[in-house]
């Protein structure tokens, strides 16, 4: 059985007040084209990699992202157009879907590979889920939340970078 | 590892309320399409499911109970994993009381509630692969010893947001769903409830392998590169080589040019020699999260009934495919494509035990 580590956890619970301007620092480019919450979940798993000293996500790892709010304003804004009788905007109809931001966070970091959006409430249990079968490359998981709490949007992304522990007795390369 | 195989399925489509029907109704030359209205003055047709007594939430309800039992899950002690697998989950009964949804999980909560499920209970939502992805983290369960069974429940059912959405993206045809065929002209959406059963206890159809690459270049089409990997992938971790695959159930839901992208990436898996094809979405239309599931219960239903699709229209002579031309005569290993939103690619390699 693989034995793992957390080499890199970030929690940004509210980001600075910056955090767009930041990322597209980050990224030489401001994201276009994707809502609010993919954006955020962009922002924690770049700040997780570089917390983990890794410029690229190896092709062979794992991203899983959960988030219990989903994109709750690209969904509250699209349900409110549908809700008037009108066809959703394409974007935001888009925006709201969970794989989007997958998407969205894959091309942000140049990497395809396997992404999942996957949710339950034992949230050890979902890491663990996503580790089983997770190849040498690890995993990036991330959970997101874009809630509204009293007529505010508050902002929640927190990262964690797993890796196999390498078996006992191998060698590190160089 | 231990192996992953399929104990048993349900469905619930626009075809009928169980596998019998479902196939009955196949036999028949299918269903007709029912338009729905998305918003004012936009009307698209969609294969609805049969419709019964009571609202939203006491349809759903009676469905996935149907469908549970059908494939097994309830004659057990329930409490293994369940994954809940959606694109739209309940914003259907949303629709209704012009609610908003806050948490995500909340519907395959109410789910596991219906079936009197024990077990831990798991949403994956990722548009049309939702339930191929549930399955292939059912499998990584089993395959770890962490479980003995896992119940994957695939679910799209009646709303108007999906439509309206995909509506509004310009990707729905106006008439019909015809993958491969000259005439294509967009998809057609499906509702349906479906189950996959999944053990580590032999039985007729096996999970080999399968791979989930999400290539988030083209967010809203077919990678060629992507459907190469996720097929080379699968095809690996089932230990097979193209030239073992004796049938492909591709992605291919009508789409003027992600049919043609998929099929062009097919050639570079396969070289010309194609192995030949099955597609329901003509019949069921395109059942997006819920897809993976239900697609796998028809045809392995089909198999196991020596039923099969009929084709219905006329394919695009340029895509040189024999779709629906009946079943192969070697039929063990089969190619189970689906390719979604948001650049998910998924394949599943499934082996037919019995041959």
């Amino acid at each position: 059985m693989t034995a793992w580590q957390c080499v890199a956890h970030v929690v940004a619970d509210p980001p600075a007040t910056d955090w767009r301007d930041a990322l597209a620092r980050r990224l030489g480019e401001r994201p276009r084209r994707i809502g609010l919450w993919a954006e955020l979940a962009i922002h924690g798993a770049r700040a997780c990699l570089d917390a983990a000293g890794e410029e690229v996500l190896p092709a062979d790892a794992r991203l899983r992202v959960a988030g219990f709010s989903g994109a709750m304003s690209a969904t509250r804004a699209a349900t409110q157009q549908g809700a008037r009788g009108l066809l959703p905007m394409p974007f935001g109809f888009m925006q709201s879907q969970p794989s989007q931001m997958l998407a969205a966070v894959g091309a942000s970091l140049g990497w395809c590979g396997d992404a999942s959006f996957m949710l339950g409430r034992d949230a050890p249990a979902l890491v663990r889920l996503a580790q089983l079968g997770a190849a040498s490359g690890g995993v990036l998981f991330g959970r997101v939340e874009e809630m509204e709490e009293e007529g505010a949007v508050r902002l929640r992304t927190e990262w964690w970078r797993f890796v196999p522990v390498p078996p006992r007795g191998s060698r590190s390369p160089g | 590892m231990r192996p992953v195989f399929i104990a048993g399925t349900g469905l619930a489509c626009a075809l009928g309320g169980d596998l019998p029907d479902c196939i009955a109704a196949l036999l028949r030359g299918g269903v007709p399409l029912v338009a729905v209205t998305a918003a004012e003055g936009f009307d698209w047709p969609v294969f609805q499911l049969p419709r019964g007594d009571g609202d939203w939430a006491t349809q759903a309800r009676a469905h996935v109970r149907r469908v549970a039992a059908e494939c097994g899950a309830l004659a057990t002690s329930r409490t293994a994993p369940l994954f809940v697998a959606s694109s739209s989950l309940d914003i259907g009964e949303r629709e209704q009381d012009a609610s908003f949804p806050v948490d995500l999980q909340d519907f395959a909560d109410v789910v596991a509630g219906w079936i009197d499920w024990r077990g831990p209970v798991y949403t994956v939502s990722t548009a049309c692969t939702s339930s191929v992805n549930a399955m292939l983290a059912a499998s990584d369960l089993i395959r770890h010893g962490e479980a003995a069974n896992a119940l994957v429940l695939g679910i799209e059912l009646p709303n108007r947001y999906t439509l309206a959405g995909f509506g509004a993206m310009q990707l729905l045809s106006p008439d019909a769903a015809r993958p491969f065929g000259a005439a294509r002209n967009g998809l057609v959406l499906g509702e349906a409830v479906a189950a996959s059963w999944l053990t580590s206890e032999a039985a007729r159809w096996r999970v080999r392998g399968g791979a989930n690459v999400v290539d988030g270049r083209n967010p809203a089409g077919t990678e060629a590169g992507a459907v190469d990997a996720m097929c080379s992938q699968a095809l690996s971790q089932a230990g097979l080589a193209p030239s073992d695959v004796d049938l492909v159930k591709p992605q291919a839901a009508g789409s003027v040019t992600n049919d043609a992208i998929e099929l062009d990436a097919l050639r570079t898996v396969f070289g010309n020699a194609l192995p030949p094809m099955v597609s329901f979405k003509a019949q069921i239309g395109h059942t997006l999260g819920a897809a993976g599931v239900a697609e796998i219960a028809l045809l392995a239903r089909c198999i196991e009934a020596r039923a099969w699709p009929a084709l219905g229209y006329a394919l695009d002579p340029a895509c040189e495919v024999a779709l629906n031309q009946g079943a192969p005569a070697r039929l063990r290993y089969i190619l189970f494509n689906t390719i979604g939103f948001g650049g998910g690619h998924t394949a599943l390699v499934l082996e037919d035990c019995s041959r």
